[in-house]
Parts: C-alpha cells; sequence; structure tokens
C-alpha cells in the first residue's frame, strides 16, 4: 500500500538521453540490455595533444535540424547535444500542454564548455582584437540556460548548478523540489554534457583519478574513463511516467580534493532514506557511484555496508558507457528507471574479479525493482543521493 | 581595396553569420537591423569584416554609419588613413 507521502511526490514523466551509444531512451535501454564497447582513444579536436592522448567514449553527431543553421554555428557540443536531449524529453512529457511560465529547468554542471573554450583560446591566440563578441555571452555556462529557453518554451526559471560529477543528480533533486513546493508545474532537470578538454584529462591523471580501462568494483581496476553523455529529465506533479523520486539527500563531507568520505556517503544515503520514509532493507536495487576509482569504489562498499544495503541488487552503468562528470548522476538516474520500468538489470562490464563478491553483481537478468538508490558523489566533498520509486501498479 | 570590395567582404560576412539570408539581396542601402540581424550577429559581422581587412581600430571609431554602404566608406576611410 503506497504511502499518501509517495503518491505526492514528484513523477519522471519524460526522458531524453544520449551516449557514446547514440541518441534515445530505445538506443540506451538496447544498449543496458546488451552493453558492447564503445571505449577508444578520444578523438575530438582539442581533446589530445601531441604529446598525450586519452581513452573514453565519444558520442556520434547530434542530430541535425533541431536548431536552425543561424543558431547552430554558434552552439558548442554541449548545447546541441542538450537541446537534443531536451526535446525528446519534451515531447515524450508533452510539455507544449503546460503552460510556459510554469516550466523550469535546472541544468546540472559547471565549467562544461572546457574543450569550445580550449579551441576558441587557440583561433586568437595571435589574433585577440578580433575574437568574437558571440564568445563575450558563450563562455558562462548559463549560456546553456539562454539557448534552452530560447528554443522551448520555458518561462518559469533556468539556472545552472555546480556540483562536480553530483551536478546531474543535484539538478534532479532541485527539480524535483521546485515540483514539490508549487513553484512550478513541470520542471526539467538537464545533466550537461562536461566537454573535456586535454588539460582538464590531462589533470584528472595527474590527480591519478583517470584510469585506463573502465571496471568498477572489480580488483584490477585503475580509475575512471571518461564517458561523453547528457540526459534530460521532466519532473512533474502527476503521472504518466517512469517513476517517481519518492526522497533525496545533499551534504558535504569537508573534503576539498578528491578524496571520498565514508561517514559523508552513509550520511547522505541515511538522509535520502529518510526522505523518502523507507528503510534499508526495502530498497530492491543500487546504482551507485562507482567510477572505478580505487580508494572511491572501496569506500562506496564500505558505506553501502555500513547503511545496510547489502542485501539489494548493484550494477555499475559507468562500465557501459563511461563517466560522464557533470551528466553522469543524470545519465544514471535514467539507466535506474529504464531497468525498473523494462523489468531487468544490466551486466557490469570487466567485473571479473569483483572487490566485493558478497554483493548481489546483477548479470543482464530480469527483475522487478520497486525501490532503487541512486548515488553520485563530487569532488569538493559534495556526497548526493536519490530514492527512485516505480508507479503504483 | 576599395568600398565595392569591402561592401561585398561584409555582404559575405552577413550571410556567413545569418545563413537564412543567402538568398536575400543585400545592397548598400540596407541596414544590417533591418535585414534582422541581432546586437551580437552586428557586432560579430564589424569585427569579420575588421579581420577580413586586416583593420585593427577600437570598436567605438566604427559608431555611428547607419546602412552597410556607409560602414563600407568608414572603413575604407579608416584603412586608408
Amino acid at each position: 500500500m503506497p504511502s499518501a507521502k509517495a503518491e505526492s511526490a514528484p513523477v519522471i514523466s519524460g526522458i531524453g538521453v544520449a551516449t557514446a551509444f547514440g541518441y534515445g531512451v530505445s538506443t540506451f535501454r538496447q544498449a543496458l540490455r546488451q552493453p558492447g564497447n564503445r571505449f577508444g582513444v578520444m578523438q575530438r579536436p582539442g581533446r589530445h595533444a601531441s604529446d598525450a592522448t586519452f581513452p573514453g567514449a565519444e558520442l556520434p553527431d547530434p542530430p541535425a535540424g533541431i536548431l536552425s543553421a543561424r543558431i547552430a554555428r554558434t552552439t558548442g557540443l554541449t548545447g546541441h547535444v542538450a537541446v537534443a536531449v531536451l526535446q525528446e524529453a519534451w515531447r515524450d512529457a508533452n510539455l507544449d500542454r503546460v503552460a510556459p511560465e510554469k516550466i523550469g529547468l535546472v541544468i546540472g554542471g559547471s565549467n562544461t564548455q572546457a574543450r569550445e573554450h580550449l579551441l576558441i583560446q587557440q583561433s586568437y591566440a595571435a589574433k585577440l582584437h578580433f575574437l568574437s563578441p558571440q564568445y563575450g555571452h558563450r563562455f558562462f555556462d548559463s549560456d546553456l540556460c539562454g539557448l534552452c529557453t530560447s528554443v522551448f518554451p520555458i518561462r518559469g526559471f533556468a539556472y545552472t548548478l555546480g556540483g562536480a560529477s553530483a551536478s546531474g543528480l543535484l539538478a534532479v533533486q532541485h527539480a524535483a523540489d521546485a515540483v514539490r513546493s508549487g513553484r512550478v508545474e513541470a520542471c526539467i532537470a538537464l545533466g550537461a554534457l562536461q566537454d573535456l578538454s586535454y588539460f582538464e584529462c590531462q589533470a584528472l591523471r595527474s590527480l591519478g583519478a583517470m584510469g585506463s580501462v573502465c571496471r568498477p568494483f572489480d580488483q584490477g581496476r585503475d580509475g575512471f574513463v571518461f564517458g561523453e553523455c547528457s540526459s534530460a529529465l521532466v519532473l512533474s506533479r502527476s503521472g504518466p511516467g517512469y517513476g517517481r523520486v519518492l526522497g533525496a539527500a545533499h551534504i558535504a563531507d569537508g573534503n576539498r580534493g578528491p578524496e571520498p568520505s565514508l561517514q559523508g556517503e552513509v550520511r547522505a544515503i541515511r538522509m535520502a532514506l529518510a526522505d523518502a520514509g523507507i528503510a534499508a532493507e526495502e530498497i530492491d536495487y543500487v546504482n551507485p557511484h562507482g567510477t572505478g576509482s580505487p580508494l572511491g569504489d572501496d569506500t562506496e562498499v564500505a558505506a553501502l555496508r555500513e547503511a545496510g544495503l547489502t542485501h539489494a541488487r548493484i550494477n555499475a552503468t559507468k562500465s557501459i558507457i563511461g563517466h560522464g562528470l557533470s551528466a553522469a548522476g543524470a545519465v544514471e538516474l535514467v539507466a535506474v528507471l529504464l531497468q525498473m520500468t523494462g523489468g531487468f538489470l544490466h551486466p557490469t562490464r570487466n567485473l571479473e574479479n569483483p572487490i566485493a563478491p558478497d554483493l548481489h553483481w546483477a548479470n543482464g537478468e530480469s527483475f522487478q525493482a520497486r525501490t532503487a538508490l541512486k548515488l553520485s558523489f563530487g569532488f569538493g566533498g559534495i556526497n548526493t543521493a536519490l530514492v527512485a520509486g516505480a508507479l503504483e501498479a | 581595396m576599395d568600398t565595392t570590395s569591402i561592401l561585398a567582404i561584409i555582404t559575405e560576412n552577413i550571410r556567413a553569420v545569418v545563413p537564412d539570408l543567402s538568398e536575400t539581396s543585400i545592397t548598400a542601402s540596407d541596414t544590417m537591423s533591418q535585414l534582422g540581424l541581432d546586437s551580437v550577429e552586428r557586432q560579430e559581422v564589424v569585427m569579420l569584416t575588421l579581420e577580413a581587412i586586416g583593420l585593427e581600430i577600437p570598436l567605438v571609431q566604427l559608431r555611428g554609419p547607419r546602412t552597410i554602404g556607409d560602414l563600407a566608406e568608414l572603413l575604407h576611410a579608416k584603412r586608408e588613413g
């Protein structure tokens, strides 16, 4: 019997998604059911240098025709992909029926267009005087808000928020709050594609964060592997849809850098469960942050043990699509919802010798999760957790 | 480089910035506002033209001209200046 609280929880009524497998929900669902390998040496201009290349998964070209040529020429990759996933989610949720003033947009991610900026800086290095005036508004992250609200009738509000690799899940939390509070009728949470340049890639490698092969929770893991991705989720007051946001939490643990915090993760998990009003043993499925970082994965497993979640099924979506950084939490929440509505759980690629063999690693089986816990953590001590529930039958 | 050549460069840049105008006839008596360019696009056309003709001057010196013909004449004068 669903509680009155669950019945008033915001519904995810529309989804749009892009990963290295391509664009659209059906493409992503198929990739989760039968994951192939999309990783290779990254090829985009500005993402490799003469003396440095990086492994990762890059998107195919965005679908043409969404933006006019006039707007397209001043729009970077992050923007092109944002309008593609937003258009899919918009149509899925039939947002044309909602008054524009009652629609909000929260974009998760900061410094999302670093590679575009690098390319512009390289182009104008010897001719600064002729720098394009377009850059004067494009360099703001919030240019994505301007782009999206100029293309779609969103007139409630729009802003970007930064939470490093937790940005996407944080955007969903803010969108859910905006709907729950009545500020808007529908709110789009968009995990923006983090368009890394070789500077960020090299720094993440120097930091010891970026590895060579994506194998979360395997004994042989050596860091995360980047994967371009983006998604948009429409939060509404009522269904139909893919599931509900039953509860969420967002806390600071006091670390400045990349160090994970066991206490911070456990606290976020417990707060999200309390917000949802459900017990740890009621969680059917956990979609962890699971980057493939040696210390990060160990810490997360310890947090799951301490929070009493070792009974739940678990898999790591980053093993298939890579780490989308700003977008990761929003795209992985889409993976959660597609698995819940599709009655299956995807395998974890490259998981040969799990660091925690006693956990219930999914392997592509049929499974009907009714409740799921999604975790996302960000550099700078940011810990987020979100409880998703299936819609009542 | 004469005024006519500069006008041709301006016209080419207007069409680069606003591809919708590729089939529209553009003459010296048109203003960029009338052609539908917004303020950032107008500034970008000026900047692309300065780059194309190799003229490095403060933009404040280019305030005033209304039509693209006037702009071409002013740029020509600055370049010869």
